[in-house]
């Protein structure tokens, strides 16, 4: 006989509560674990899913839990499977797998409450490795509810009673965390911040994208459709000129055919080379100011704009600048960088060089590689138009060929081969700003122009809603420097020949979208784009409070607070005298809360006290009709106002009309006659 | 005194809770206020201490600012919660009804009602006598919001006689377990204790010929009291003996006789050997007369209840066992 299916629903209420309990716990699980499957080997994930499904199976069905056996063989397999992945178990990346595999297990026995217990600790355990890889506000939001759910379980784990809804309970721990979250501002604000107990380990900040210090003629691209943010810029005062934003980051100079590197430093001391490049460095013009907040790229390297003298006003360490205008900090930014910096949009640098005294790598090309561009410089150097005219006319003639000669920007330029300056002067015409920079430096040091490659990021995005200037990997740009004799270093961005709209008025090429995206743009493109600058202003906002909430910011607050030279010794001071002060407040409402509160009571209570001065005690249970009696049972006719006034305070109680009122009972009894 | 050599720590444990004890003031009624409700972290509370602490090293190391946030956050809700936990005793009235009279070593109940006037549900409330040592003494209950809730506590007097309620103790974990809260009550309601009924007691005795009566030298031979008989046909139905009807099936009546002859009477004397055995026995056949319906008289040293049947005749001789 067929009986209908009954719906998933009626099946979920009919479930016993301790089964049900079960499912919630597994479904808070699994939401912690979730956001980690990206960084967790396959094998892990699919062994936590394989054990929760099969957990919340047993539950639905009522069966038993299985033996220590199966526990011990799934626990041998996850160590061996995390020493065969991580060849270890120790560190962070096989603790996280570790934790999450114990995590599954753990439910395999969960039967009585200090299990809930073990999985609960767990659980946090694993939400904080979440930050590990992501700090964003859409993390954050996901480990509130994450929280949200296991005080969720562990509350209704302590209503023992019946089967309470789970919305009881989750509501119960909302409001914990509601209360709590004053709590949690406060530490949050004043709590010490310390330096790394033991150092970042070496593997904290892996897996992000960035600039690199190399590049090979290709890699730009995939930056290219990174929207991931990389800086955020807020100038003081008026923007510079849009085609000047130019952030310096690493300077290549070195070409063996594929890729390009930073130059090696030679012999002879690094901090000569530094002094040496400051003092090549002239600049003129009123200074930009801003600040720059730099996502963490696990590298030394400090955006700065073109160019800047002073080093950047970094917190906690120190930053150089090497002889190719670079600045480097002492230690890779790992975490989220708040810096101030003042450039000189108008600067020579090395003028005074000679030729003759600039390194010889800076005219270097490997042999054998770019036949046909080593032609072409030949040809143009022997061009009697531009023979005499100097290397900067023959600058302009190349930026001329790639103005008029056909020449595309794309960011699909397919795979280029050996001779990638060749490709692209002769065969395929299009490039993205790597392969044009590239192929532009080859053909400038073919003529025996000292040219080098800048990677950096150029132009970014002005938020309309707060302002900030965002920089994301997408604006990663790769630009030239040539040096001409009494000039020194100056920049030519051969992109811009190709394509003027990247460099001047920020067209970028628009990476492919997503459908819905893409129909979501094509109906309303401006509510797109207020969305996604409402959406960066608020990462931002939450990066600036929130994520780069350091030391110094501490100290600058207990500043504000009227620390002339505050410590974090201070911090200890208003931590403590922040305690004491709501320990105080609640000793004052604990004093309050012992008194009789209610009116009503109270005022009974002194009538008590007034009839014991006069000699006439009542026990503390009598109500008013009682004392009525018995005030007039000893007092007589004398006290009928009293017992009068005792019967409308019984009837205030019991049979409230309008007119008896409490106030006015209280009015009464001070006017009233009382026997003496 | 053999504890006190060999556990001295346990000895002045002892001495110090019943000390302690003795101060709490005896009442039915008690409301918990914050002198008499008490609150220590439990085991899982400092495994959430320790969590926090290393979360926070965590957060200290690898510094994530947003794992500080996690861990203050979760600092907070364990503050409120500790302070919601005790906040779920806090305010509420316990109230005893006053506890029927029972036997010793059986199990009975004490009715406690829990009053909570607050405007929001008390969860997870157990109670428990304070004293009872095995696992599932506490009965657990939610008292909902300006409402009553009546718990049963299972009770077992091990002593005859009157005692005071033995003292009991309310607690909760709600809501995160990391907290106990809990009070010691002393009720001030005593309850009377029947002697423990004897399991397989002897017949009753054989009754005693009516003081003057015309059959006074007649002993029964069989030791049997003979009080009853099967119902004959033309029996007054006065004689029937209704209580023994309902729970047999046939019908009983009075021996006129054998009734106007002879008296049950329930002897110490005859009652075995042993004060405790003795009273154990006689509250055995109390029980068991009481439910023939026959009439049975007590006598006890010093004192003799006229025989009679009915309740309150029960009741008044059990009395005067637990008391003896």
């Amino acid at each position: 006989m067929l009986s209908a299916a009954p719906s998933p629903f009626a099946r979920l209420d009919a479930l016993p509560r301790e089964a049900r309990d079960t499912l919630f716990l597994l479904l808070v699980i699994g939401w912690v674990v979730l956001p980690q499957v990206a960084n967790l080997p396959v094998w892990c994930s699919v062994l936590a899913a394989g054990v929760l499904l099969w957990r919340g199976w047993l539950a639905v069905n009522s069966r038993p839990l299985p033996g220590k056996w199966w526990l011990a063989a799934l626990l041998v397999i996850a160590v061996a499977g995390t020493f065969m992945t991580h060849r270890t178990v120790l560190g962070r990346d096989a603790g996280v797998t570790m934790l999450v595999v114990l995590l599954a297990l753990k439910t395999l026995e969960l039967r009585a409450r200090r299990d809930a217990f073990v999985i609960f600790f767990l659980g946090f355990f694993t939400m904080l490795t979440n930050f590990f890889f992501s700090q964003s506000l859409l993390t954050a939001a996901a480990m509130l509810v994450a929280l949200l759910g296991l005080l969720t379980a562990l509350v209704n784990a302590h209503m023992p009673v019946g089967r309470p809804p789970l919305a009881q309970a989750a509501r119960t721990a909302g409001t914990m965390a509601l209360l709590g979250a004053p709590i949690m501002a406060v530490l949050f604000v004043l709590f010490p911040r310390l330096a790394p107990l033991w150092g970042i380990p070496s593997d904290a900040m892996s897996g992000r994208s960035g600039l690199s210090a190399t590049m090979q003629v290709g890699n730009l691209a995939s930056l290219a459709l990174d929207e991931t943010i990389a800086m955020r810029v807020k100038f003081q005062g008026p923007t510079p000129q849009q085609s000047d934003l130019y952030f310096r980051g690493p300077v290549l100079s070195s070409f063996d055919g594929r890729e390009w590197r930073a130059l090696q430093p030679r012999l002879g001391s690094f901090a000569s080379t530094v002094l040496a490049g400051n003092a090549r460095l002239e600049v003129a013009g009123t200074p930009v100011r801003y600040e720059v907040t730099m996502e963490p790229s696990n590298r030394p390297w400090l955006m700065v704009m073109d160019a800047a003298v002073n080093p950047p006003v970094t917190p906690g360490f120190a930053s150089v600048m090497t002889s190719e205008l670079q600045w480097v900090a002492s230690r890779p930014i790992t975490d989220l960088v708040r810096y101030s910096a003042e450039s000189y949009p108008v600067f020579r640098h090395g003028p005074q060089v000679s030729a003759v005294a600039l390194p010889p790598q800076y005219t270097e090309l490997p042999p054998g590689f770019n036949p046909r561009t080593l032609a072409l410089a030949a040809q143009m150097r022997q061009d009697p138009a531009l023979s005499g005219a100097g290397n900067a006319a023959l600058v302009q003639a190349a930026i001329n060929r790639l103005r008029t000669g056909g020449y595309r920007y794309t960011l699909d330029p397919g795979v280029y081969g050996a001779d990638t300056a060749d490709e692209f002067w002769f065969d395929r015409k299009e490039g993205f700003c790597e392969h044009i920079a590239s192929a532009f430096a080859v053909l400038m040091r073919a003529m025996d122009i000292p040219a080098r490659v800048v990677t950096g990021y150029q132009g970014g995005e002005r938020n309309s809603v707060d302002g900030f200037w965002v920089l994301r990997q997408s604006d990663a740009h790769a630009w030239t420097e040539v040096w001409l004799a009494g000039r020194g270093w100056v920049r030519v961005d051969p992109t811009s020949a190709v394509a003027p709209g990247r460099t001047g008025s920020f067209q970028r090429l628009q990476p492919p979208r997503g459908a819905l995206a893409t129909a979501f743009g094509n109906v309303t493109p401006e509510l797109a784009i207020n969305f996604r600058a409402a959406w960066d202003a608020l990462n931002n906002s939450w990066n600036q409070w929130v994520l780069n909430y350091t030391q110094s910011k501490q100290l600058d607050m207990l500043k504000n607070l009227g620390f002339e030279s505050p410590s974090w010794e201070d911090l200890s001071y208003v931590l403590i005298a922040l305690v004491v002060a709501t320990a105080l407040v609640g000793a004052a409402w604990t004093l309050w809360d012992r008194r009789q509160h209610d009116p009503w009571l109270r005022l009974l209570a002194r009538t008590r006290r007034r009839l014991h001065e006069a000699g006439l005690d009542i026990p503390p249970t009598a109500p008013p009709r009682q004392i009525a009696t018995l005030v007039t049972a000893r007092f007589g006719t004398s006290a009928q106002a009293v017992a009068d006034w005792l019967l409308a305070l019984e009837m205030q109680r019991y049979a409230r009309t309008p007119q008896a009122g409490l106030a006015a009972l209280q009015r009464q009894f001070k006017q009233l006659a009382w026997p003496r | 005194m053999d504890t006190a050599v060999l556990h001295p720590v346990r000895f002045t444990r002892q001495r110090f809770r019943q000390w302690w004890q003795s101060r709490l003031p005896l009442s039915d009624i008690m409301t918990l206020t914050q002198r008499n409700v008490y609150i220590l972290p439990t085991r899982p509370g400092f495994m959430l201490g320790a969590t926090m602490l290393l979360l926070l090293i965590g957060s200290i190391n690898y510094q994530l600012n947003l794992g500080y946030l996690l861990t203050f956050l979760l600092a907070g809700s364990a503050v409120v919660g500790m302070h919601v936990c005790h906040a779920t005793l806090r305010g509420l009235t316990m109230s005893l009804l006053s506890p029927e009279a029972q036997f010793a070593g059986t199990s009975a109940t004490l009715t406690v009602q829990l009053t909570n006037t607050r405007k929001t549900t008390r969860y997870g409330i157990g109670m428990a006598i304070l004293e009872a040592t095995h696992e599932d003494r506490w009965v657990w209950t939610d008292v909902p919001a300006q409402a009553m809730a009546t718990v049963h506590v299972a009770f077992k007097p091990e002593r005859r006689g009157l005692h005071r309620v033995p003292p009991l103790t309310a607690e909760t974990r709600f809501p995160l377990g990391t907290f106990r809260v809990w009070t010691v009550w002393r009720p001030a309601a005593q309850v009377l204790v029947y002697p423990a009924p004897e399991a397989f007691p002897p017949p009753l005795p054989p009754g005693e010929p009516r003081a003057g009566g015309a059959a006074a030298m007649r002993v029964n031979s069989t030791g049997e009291f003979d009080g009853v008989r099967a119902y004959r046909r033309g029996d007054p139905l006065k004689l029937v003996v209704w209580k023994k009807a309902a729970k047999a099936d046939e019908l009983v009546s009075r021996d006129t006789q054998q009734a106007q002859r002879y008296e049950l009477w329930l002897d110490y004397a005859q009652a075995g050997a042993g004060v405790e055995a003795k009273l154990s026995r006689l509250a055995a056949w109390v029980v068991q007369a009481d439910k023939i319906g026959l009439d049975f008289g007590l006598r006890l040293p010093g004192q003799e209840i006229k025989p009679a049947s009915g309740e309150a005749h029960k009741r008044r001789c059990l009395e005067a066992l637990a008391l003896c």
